[in-house]
């Protein structure tokens, strides 16, 4: 004889977390909102800076080497210069060399990825192996040799960097379009006629978008390590600008007595790199770019 | 896989070649300036620039200067620093060894750093996931000059006994040396032990997801059996193997690092042949700085064909 | 635990796996026995909750996942669900083991099959150094590797898939279990390797009085390996018999729709 089972029916407790999830921003967007809001301040403060800069960040002073005080709220340097002064113009250089090489090296990568990815064949080829060549290269070793051979003028730092992070940028954009390529309605869309244009336009740049986003944010906090880098080498932007690398290398010589000097860039190349990396984790999750969880 | 091996290495030929060509062209790409540097601070007769000129071979087309620097390079012959006037090789030798040590204990200790944190944030998950996720973004935000400028400046308002610039020759005092390059072995290893970190949690979570991890629970075996002999010993192989491809950023972070603890390595001496326009040492330390990073490139993409070509089967 | 009382005893055991954005419940509350020495078979479709209710016997849950358990699997006198993880540990691989499904991927790829046999034997049982790589050749012999002694070093990716399996069993019967519970044991190998592992699986619990739980979807599996079936469906048992009467009079019509889709030789009767 069979018995069909009986079971005790267990009432299932009802789970209200998913409803009250929904209306609780996620991690993500925290990180995305905080991002933004540094990014705003950031802007703000350095386009504002010739306006807000209490001295003129050239003008020095006898009384040098200060401390924080109610005149200068973080000291003066070596030659009497006003460190905030100095700091908020400062990020003007930086951030300008920063935004617009970056958005060279975007701009090439999109073109060369594209066009790589989606013609394919040798001509992928070619232009994939010409950007390892440049890929091969340590950074910051590279950007040191270009701008140490062409000069330290600003135009050449914006071409150096852009330079070296193209190969980086057509990588992100080549995957995705090597993966929308292959797609069934991309197959159709050409089938019924569209024209190539059309299909990369509609179809294969939606899926760029995302990883594109997030590396630029990356590379940009990339870049203000490679600017700030430079500068403090010697090789950034010349003299009469100020610009944080170039400060934290000048106060290397009196520190002890002036941490100021130190702390004050320091904090400022800190903010800038930290902003990026806040705003990249930020749009990953939030754009759900293939993320290791 | 030996077809993996022949091919990778011809790549690597091939992009060294590119890469030295590419140095070569900059630092010739003002042939006047490059006379001029040899000719250092003496102020020479236009007829004398030329027979230097000629002596230098800058009157060859640009291409046989290549190749025939370049075959020179491969034998050991870099030229003569237009500095010193020695042997760019005897220069350069001694100095490339300093940067070898410090940036190979820059490494170990990025390894024991990252993989240490990247196992307990896979492991333990929960609060130490975030804390040690949360400690990497703050790190890497923090730039390896700004680290060790930070760290010159602590040491000396706190503990002004404490040399920490400099360096200690190895024959001299070999423990002195090593612990004298800790600290800017310290500031080298902070941003790579970030992304070795990173790579290690994801190593370790992914393997840990694998049907023979489940199956050595089911064995009963204990937690640092499993760890070691089922976990690590799987996710190692692609940890190392990213650590490996971390050189070309220990390379590049040696010349600021070496520049603000006084070591007298490779790097600081490529930043003083730049400020002094020494440009056959330029020259010779770009390639041999893309030549340990191409090796060690490659290297690393052959272990880790050879580790993919076992689990496959 | 008495000498013909059920060594398993599993009473409403509830199964509730709990992730960010829901909760399943992939077990409702199922009631078991199993018997020293008795072979059950636990039937059903994919979904149905037989892997999980092996895994929480074992108390095994996907790395990262959250799986709340309820109810009592009463082991030999202890409840499962209450003992330590250090306890639990013990009883994994000693009192109770475990075959999975797909042999492929099963083995630890970077050491030897004989390691893996031996890192259980050291574990649970004194043996340790050439001591124990004897008695893993004496095993790798009686699930019927040829050569043991020297296919005791081979990696496994060395091993066919029938050969894996069979070393898998092999770790899993090395410190003597008192039950073997097998997911699936047949389902990822060919269809003549199959009948050769389940021969192999009869052959063994005969021998050793290995009590076994063999979990399938499919009824050809069952013949002739079990006594009695429990069929399962949504996370509940919706019918247990003993084999042959389930297979000559099924009550529940799942049972029947199970048995239907098994393709025979020849058919007794009318087509449905």
């Amino acid at each position: 004889m069979s018995d069909a089972a009986t079971t005790n029916e267990r009432p299932l407790a009802d789970t209200t977390s998913s409803a009250a999830r929904r209306i609780w921003p996620s991690a993500g967007q925290w990180l995305l909102g905080l991002g933004l809001v540094m990014l705003a301040a950031l802007v703000l403060l350095t386009l504002l800076a010739p306006l807000i800069a209490p001295y003129d960040p050239s003008a020095t002073s006898p009384n040098s080497l200060e401390g924080s005080s109610a005149q200068h709220w973080l000291g003066t340097d070596a030659i009497g210069r006003d460190v905030l002064s100095r700091i908020l113009v400062g990020g003007r250089t930086t951030l300008f060399v920063t935004f617009t090489a970056v958005a060279f090296a975007l701009l090439a990568g999109l073109v060369l990825g594209l066009v790589s990815g989606y013609v394919g064949g040798w001509v992928d080829e070619a232009i994939m192996r010409v950007l390892d060549v440049v890929f091969a290269f340590p950074v910051f070793l590279l950007a040191i040799a270009v701008v140490a051979a062409l000069g330290p003028t600003v135009p050449n730092l914006i071409l150096t960097i852009a330079i070296v992070y193209t190969p980086a940028m057509s990588r992100v954009v080549r995957a995705p379009v090597l993966s929308v390529k292959k797609w069934d309605h991309v197959e159709a869309a050409r089938s019924i006629g569209m024209s190539e244009l059309r299909i990369v336009i509609r179809h294969v740049l939606p899926m760029v978008v995302s990883p594109i986003v997030v590396a630029t944010s990356l590379t940009l906090a990339q870049t203000i390590f490679t600017v700030t880098a430079l500068s403090f080498l010697g090789l950034g932007p010349p003299p009469p600008d100020p610009n944080w690398g170039g400060m934290l290398a000048d106060a290397r010589q009196f520190m002890e007595l002036a941490p100021l000097t130190v702390v004050g860039p320091a904090v400022a190349i800190v903010f800038a790199t930290l902003t990026f990396i806040i705003l990249a984790n930020g749009l990953r999750e939030v754009l759900d770019v293939g993320s290791s969880r | 896989m030996r077809r993996v091996i022949f091919v990778r290495s011809m790549w690597m030929g091939a992009i060294l070649l590119g890469v030295s060509f590419v140095a070569f062209m900059l630092m010739r790409a003002l042939p006047g300036d490059f006379v001029l540097a040899a000719a250092g601070a003496q102020m020479l007769q236009p007829d004398v620039l030329d027979a230097m000129r000629r002596d230098l071979g800058l009157n060859r087309p640009l291409i046989e200067q290549y190749i025939s620097w370049l075959g020179a390079a491969l034998q050991g012959d870099f030229g003569t620093s237009f500095v010193t006037r020695q042997p760019v090789l005897q220069e350069l030798w001694p100095r490339f060894l300093v940067t070898l040590e410090l940036t190979f204990i820059a490494a170990i200790i990025a390894l024991i750093m990252g993989v240490g944190t990247g196992i307990a944030s896979a492991r333990l998950r929960g609060a130490a996931d975030w804390i040690v996720r949360l400690y990497n973004g703050f790190i890497l935000a923090v730039p390896n000059f700004v680290v060790g400028t930070l760290i010159v400046l602590l040491v000396g308002l706190y503990f002004p006994e404490l040399a920490v610039l400099g360096y200690v020759p190895f024959r001299e005092n070999p423990i002195g040396n090593v612990i004298g390059l800790i600290l800017p072995a310290l500031a080298l290893a902070l941003a790579i032990s970030v992304t070795i970190s990173e790579n290690t949690r994801a190593a370790v979570l992914e393997v840990s997801n694998q049907d023979f991890v489940m199956v050595a629970r089911a064995k009963g075996l204990r937690p640092r059996t499993i760890l070691w002999n089922y976990l690590m010993r799987n996710a190692l192989t692609p940890i190392i193997t990213v650590t490996g491809l971390q050189v070309a950023t220990l390379l590049g972070g040696s010349i600021l690092v070496e520049t603000i603890f006084a070591i007298p390595g490779m790097g600081q001496y490529l930043f003083d042949s730049i400020t002094s326009r020494d440009y056959p040492v330029i020259q010779a330390i770009v390639l041999v700085a893309a030549a340990c990073v191409v090796l060690v490139n490659t290297l690393a993409d052959i272990a880790y064909a050879h580790a993919d070509a076992r689990v496959e089967a | 635990m008495t000498a013909d009382g059920p060594i398993l005893s599993v009473r409403d055991l509830t199964a509730r796996i709990v992730t960010r954005k829901q909760t399943v419940e992939a077990v409702k509350g199922i009631t078991f026995d199993i018997k020293r020495g008795e072979a059950v078979g636990f039937i059903g479709e994919s979904g149905c909750g037989k892997s999980v209710t092996a895994r929480a016997i074992m108390r095994l849950a996907p790395e990262g996942m959250r799986v709340d358990l309820g109810g009592s699997v009463n082991f030999c006198g202890q409840d499962l669900l209450a003992v330590s993880e250090t306890d639990m540990r013990n009883i994994r691989g000693r009192r109770i083991a475990m075959v999975f499904q797909d042999p492929m991927t099963s083995l630890n790829p970077v050491i030897t099959v004989g390691a893996q046999i031996e890192d259980m034997l050291r574990r649970h049982t004194g043996l340790s150094g050439p001591a124990a790589r004897e008695r893993a050749i004496e095993l790798l012999d009686q699930v019927g590797i040829p050569f043991p002694a020297r296919r005791i070093d081979d990696y496994p990716h060395q091993f066919s898939g029938g050969m894996r399996q069979r070393a898998l069993i092999a770790i899993a019967i090395s410190c003597d279990p008192d039950l073997l519970i097998a997911d699936e044991p047949t389902t990822a190998l060919d269809v003549t390797v199959q009948a050769q592992i389940l021969r192999l699986l009869l052959r063994l619990r005969e021998e050793r009085g290995m009590s076994l739980m063999l979990i399938t979807h499919d009824f050809g599996v069952v013949a002739g390996m079990v006594e009695r079936v429990n069929v399962m469906y949504g996370g509940r048992i919706v019918e247990t018999a003993g084999i042959d009467e389930i297979f000559r009079a099924p009550s529940h019509e799942y049972t029947r729709a199970l048995l239907d889709a098994v393709p025979r030789l020849h058919r007794e009767g009318a087509e449905p």
